[in-house]
């Protein structure tokens, strides 16, 4: 057991900090008003190797693993409470990893290079109307063959990056039905690359998100999108699994990135505790206030451990083999359930500690309810679908709620 | 080695700046308290009678000038070499000068030279056991340290800028002034000048008596024209936080603490300024410091001797026409 | 071109010092870093590099703690890096410190420029740049605020230097000794691949024989200042005397009489 860094892990997050907090931290008011990350911030990432961190340096990646991937999303989340660059950052370093692990050479040579120095997105898009962690029932977009290419039809919705793909280019990781057999069960999904920009049949909508307003949610519906076949990422009928692979690796993300921000929002709240008088005293030295923080604190530690645990899993299972799908899938959705839920609370607490100004555009706390609401909800996961594979891997497949929601 | 204090007064277009004649008032204190005479020397390339005759008024007993067509711009080789003539020929046992950029550069070099110590920014020089005990900032501030040279002679020191008093002068005192044949010639110096900017706009951040500071409040490069007004109006200068400097409003000259100037002005005036701790590091040992912000808890107010609690925008204005109604 | 960084590590500058009874200095939990002026000579050399070709060696005398410096200038993207230490150069000033680094300077041979930051935050003496200069007989070109040409055919360089009234500009022959300042560029970020470089690397350690270094000239008897005693300075007392009034107008009023008693204009 070991809880100390490595001198390049303890090097990368100082070198992460040290931008973040120069370059990002000054402007998250400003990226939530204007609700776009400027470019200079997305290229300063892209010189740093942040953006999609985890492909191979042979597209301009850095090769990074999950522990220092997991690393900039605290740094990051710490920066931006507001949560749109660590969103931007996650979901490139998941599904980029994704896309990197299965794509063909040809459509990476086409996209990475592009999307690691910053000139493209690449986002994932699984959701649906008909719902999205349950993506066995929801998922109803089709992929069918004809005359050397795929031809798509259906609708995704919140997805993140639609925007941000139509203006630079890029790609979303479009989760499709392929085989139409129910009783393919999970072996009936496909991921293809999908451009929505330049592409015939894409009809963009957009949502007015409540928060992380820097990165964009939208959606679009497919009407005989035509792709060539080479556009096809991973194996027929095995997206499901590829599926959670990336699930995995974003709800690790996104509790490093929830606990970043909830570091930041506590230590705005003990700066603010200290400072703040009431009858006579600082607040701070009221019981009152201290025993919430003391619990807040202690279970943030607990869940910052258990993120980093569950990154340093996918290392194992990566690099040496020494843990499974399942080792990983369970430690990932401990930390999806736990750091945004926390975070929420210790926002929640920490607004309480500043009285009305809390309530006020004046103090950034705000922004930081409003974004990590998301993730709190849903977004890679709902809590209670991180609470199934919980079970599920404790109590073994013989229990899945499905089964029995299928035999009556 | 006799007990005589060297001082090197420097000049710009004929004109020595404060800064070295707070020095000749420190070299003063020390011959006075401890014996020895004040040396001046003045270096130029012409014209440098009036500043030898104005050394003698500041305090020195004996002004040495030296003009040459090789010291005419400011350059280390030839300036180290004619002052290391003077300590060979003079002997002086303490080297005294400002910590301008210049003095800040010639201190070194001639202690190198004269394989001794240099004590640069000192903040205080003063007698203990006989020595002279500097004391000068570290840590950009936010400690002190004491120092002394304690066997190799003669020692050098330069004197923080505005960190002493500037004497004044006495026109009626006596000296001695002689001019000195430099032994330096054009072809032995590497450096050549070949050209002067001036960007300072006005007065320099180092010697002003008044700073008018402004930092993220001011919103854009328009938002320091009130500040340079008000600046005018008390014959200051324009200083800026880090913020506001890496924002690109103002160039770095300008900039005020840790990563910029030190500065210590009679007055400083803090608007839109919330005081990170590198900035008040350069600026907390200002005479009066004044803050104007809309942030009743900005750190800034914890260092200010007074605070308005407004917008800069209608405080700097307000504040002007005050003052122009009290001057009059 | 063969350009040389010294550098050095200090704590981060938002550290906050303190000196305990027995005289050391703490700097609390805040983490050793590359003295940041240090940056602008690192990122000043990396451009020179990729302009003209050769290679950016930093060199830094100190113990196992200067690597932090020597890390963070390869994950800007050094070269080589080079640590002169030996017990014996404890407490020396800049007098023995420039002999020591212009000793390892000579002992590379073939330097064609030297970069250093203008001071460095912890003890700020402004000295080893010109220092350093004066010992390896080189030009001295401090406050380089703007590198106007370097010519690599003539072997020259010409920089905008910072004097109180302006910038004076100078030309010089190489080698020279060139002192950086902020305002002379944007230092870069380091980068994730630099950093993985930089974690790898190898930091060879010269020692004083290595460089022949004489041990008389290093540490206090190589010294000519010694300092005796580092302190607190007393707090500022001053609590501000928030001005307030029924106008804007009023209140500046009342601060122009507060001004002008203090007798400061």
């Amino acid at each position: 057991m070991d809880f100390g860094w490595t001198d390049e892990q303890r090097l990368w997050r100082r070198a992460v900090r040290d931008f973040a907090q120069n370059e990002i931290a000054p402007r998250v008011r400003e990226i939530d008003e204007e609700e776009f990350i400027p470019r200079e911030i997305v290229k300063g990432m892209a010189d740093m190797g942040l953006l999609a961190p985890t492909v191979g340096e042979e597209y301009g990646g850095a090769g990074a693993d999950w522990m220092m991937a997991t690393i900039a999303a605290e740094e990051l989340g710490r920066a931006d409470i507001s949560l749109a660059v660590p969103v931007m950052y996650l979901v490139e370093a998941a599904w980029g990893f994704i896309f990197y692990q299965y794509g063909s050479s040809a459509l990476k040579e086409q996209y990475l290079p592009r999307v690691t120095s910053g000139e493209a997105f690449l986002g994932i898009a699984t959701t649906e109307p008909g719902g999205g962690s349950d993506i066995l029932g929801a998922c109803r977009t089709r992929a069918q063959r004809d005359d050397g290419h795929w031809v798509l039809n259906g609708e995704k919705v919140y997805i993140s990056g639609v925007r941000e793909s139509l203006d630079w280019g890029g790609i979303h990781l479009l989760l499709t039905r392929t085989d139409f057999d129910e009783a393919a069960g999970h072996r009936a999904f496909t991921f293809f690359a999908l451009p929505l920009k330049g592409t015939d049949g894409i009809a963009p909508t957009y949502f007015d998100d409540m928060g992380r307003m820097g990165i964009s949610t939208g959606g679009f519906a497919l009407d005989e999108v035509r792709l060539p076949l080479e556009h096809q990422v991973g194996d027929l009928n095995r997206g499901f699994y590829h599926a959670m692979e990336g699930f995995s690796a974003a709800r690790t993300l996104i509790g490093a990135t929830c606990v970043g921000a909830s570091e930041t929002a506590l230590a705005m709240g003990m700066d603010q505790i200290k400072l703040r008088q009431a009858f006579g005293r600082p607040i701070a030295s009221f019981e009152g206030i201290q025993f919430p923080l003391a619990d807040l604190y202690t279970d943030l530690e607990g869940v910052r451990l258990s993120t980093y645990k569950a990154a340093w899993m996918m290392d194992r299972m990566y690099q040496d083999g020494e843990a499974t799908h399942h080792d990983i899938a369970l430690a990932a959705a401990m930390a999806k359930l736990k750091a945004p839920r926390l975070g929420f609370s210790i926002m929640n607490e920490v607004a309480d500690w500043h009285g009305a100004m809390a309530y006020t555009k004046e103090c950034p706390i705000e922004m930081g309810i409003r974004g990590i609401r998301s993730y709190s909800i849903g977004a890679e996961g709902t809590p209670n679908v991180m609470r199934m594979i919980i079970a599920r891997e404790l109590l073994g497949k013989d229990f899945l709620p499905t089964l029995y929601t299928e035999k009556s | 080695m006799s007990r005589d204090i060297l001082v090197w007064v420097e000049q710009f277009e004929r004109e020595a700046p404060a800064a070295s004649w707070e020095a000749v008032g420190v070299a003063r204190q020390i011959a006075d308290e401890g014996g020895g005479g004040v040396i001046a020397c003045v270096l130029g390339g012409d014209g440098l009678a009036d500043l030898a005759e104005e050394a003698v008024a500041y305090g020195a007993d004996r002004v040495l000038w030296a003009a040459d067509p090789t010291l005419a711009d400011f350059r280390v080789e030839p300036y180290t070499t004619v002052l290391q003539q003077l300590v060979r020929e003079h002997e002086p046992g303490t080297i005294l000068m400002a910590a301008t950029f210049r003095g800040r550069e010639i201190g070194p070099a001639l202690a190198v030279r004269l394989e001794t110590g240099c004590v640069a920014d000192c903040t205080e020089l003063h007698f203990q056991n006989g020595e002279l005990m500097a004391t000068r900032p570290i840590y950009a501030g936010k400690l002190l340290s004491r120092c002394v040279i304690p066997e190799r002679r003669p020692q050098v020191f330069t004197t923080r800028v505005r960190a002493f008093p500037k004497p004044e002068p006495d026109v009626s005192r006596q000296g001695e002034i002689a001019e000195l044949l430099p032994s330096v010639t054009e072809d032995e110096i590497a450096v050549k000048v070949t050209g002067f900017k001036d960007t300072a706009g006005g007065v320099s951040l180092a010697d002003a008596g008044v700073i008018v500071s402004g930092g993220r409040g001011v919103a854009g490069p328009d938002g320091y024209e009130p500040l340079r007004e008000l600046a005018q109006l008390l014959n200051g200068a324009v200083g800026a936080s880090r913020a506001a400097v890496d924002a690109g409003w103002i160039p770095y000259e300008h900039q005020v603490g840790q990563t910029g100037k030190t500065v210590s002005p009679d007055l400083y005036i803090a608007c839109g300024i919330s005081g990170a701790i590198q900035h008040l590091a350069g600026m907390r040992t200002s005479t009066v410091i004044v803050a104007v912000n809309k942030d009743p808890e900005a750190p800034i107010f914890k260092i200010a001797d007074y605070g308005i609690v407004a917008d800069l925008f209608d405080a700097v204005p307000a504040l002007r026409d005050a003052l122009k109604e009290k001057l009059e | 071109m063969h350009i040389v960084v010294c550098t050095k590590y200090t704590p981060d500058s938002e550290a906050k010092m303190s000196v305990d009874e027995e005289g050391n200095i703490s700097w609390g939990d805040s983490p050793l870093i590359i003295n940041p002026w240090d940056e602008y000579s690192v990122e000043e050399a990396l451009r020179l590099r990729d302009e003209h070709g050769g290679t950016v060696t930093v060199l830094s005398m100190g113990p196992d703690v200067a690597l932090e410096a020597l890390k963070h200038a390869v994950a800007m993207g050094a070269d080589e890096a080079v640590r002169v230490w030996d017990e014996a150069c404890a407490g020396s000033d800049t007098l023995a410190t420039s002999y020591v680094l212009a000793k390892a300077v000579e002992k590379m041979g073939d330097v064609d420029l030297v970069l250093c930051g203008k001071s460095a935050i912890d003890a700020q003496t402004w000295q080893t740049g010109v220092a350093l200069a004066t010992r390896l007989g080189w030009p001295s070109l401090m406050y380089a605020i703007n590198l106007v040409e370097l010519d690599r055919e003539q072997r020259s360089i010409t920089v905008e230097r910072l004097l109180e009234e302006g910038r004076q500009v100078v030309e010089a022959p190489l080698p020279a000794v060139l002192g950086t300042t902020k305002g002379i560029n944007e230092p870069r970020y380091t980068s994730f691949i630099g950093i993985r470089k930089a974690a790898q690397m190898e930091y060879p350690l010269w020692t004083l024989e290595d460089i022949g270094a004489d041990r008389e000239k290093v540490g206090p008897q190589g010294s000519g200042v010694r300092w005796p005693e580092v302190f607190e300075p007393p707090a500022r007392e001053a609590e501000a005397e928030i001005i307030e009034a029924e106008t804007i107008e009023e209140e500046a009023r009342i601060l122009v009489d507060r001004i002008l008693a203090e007798k400061v204009i």
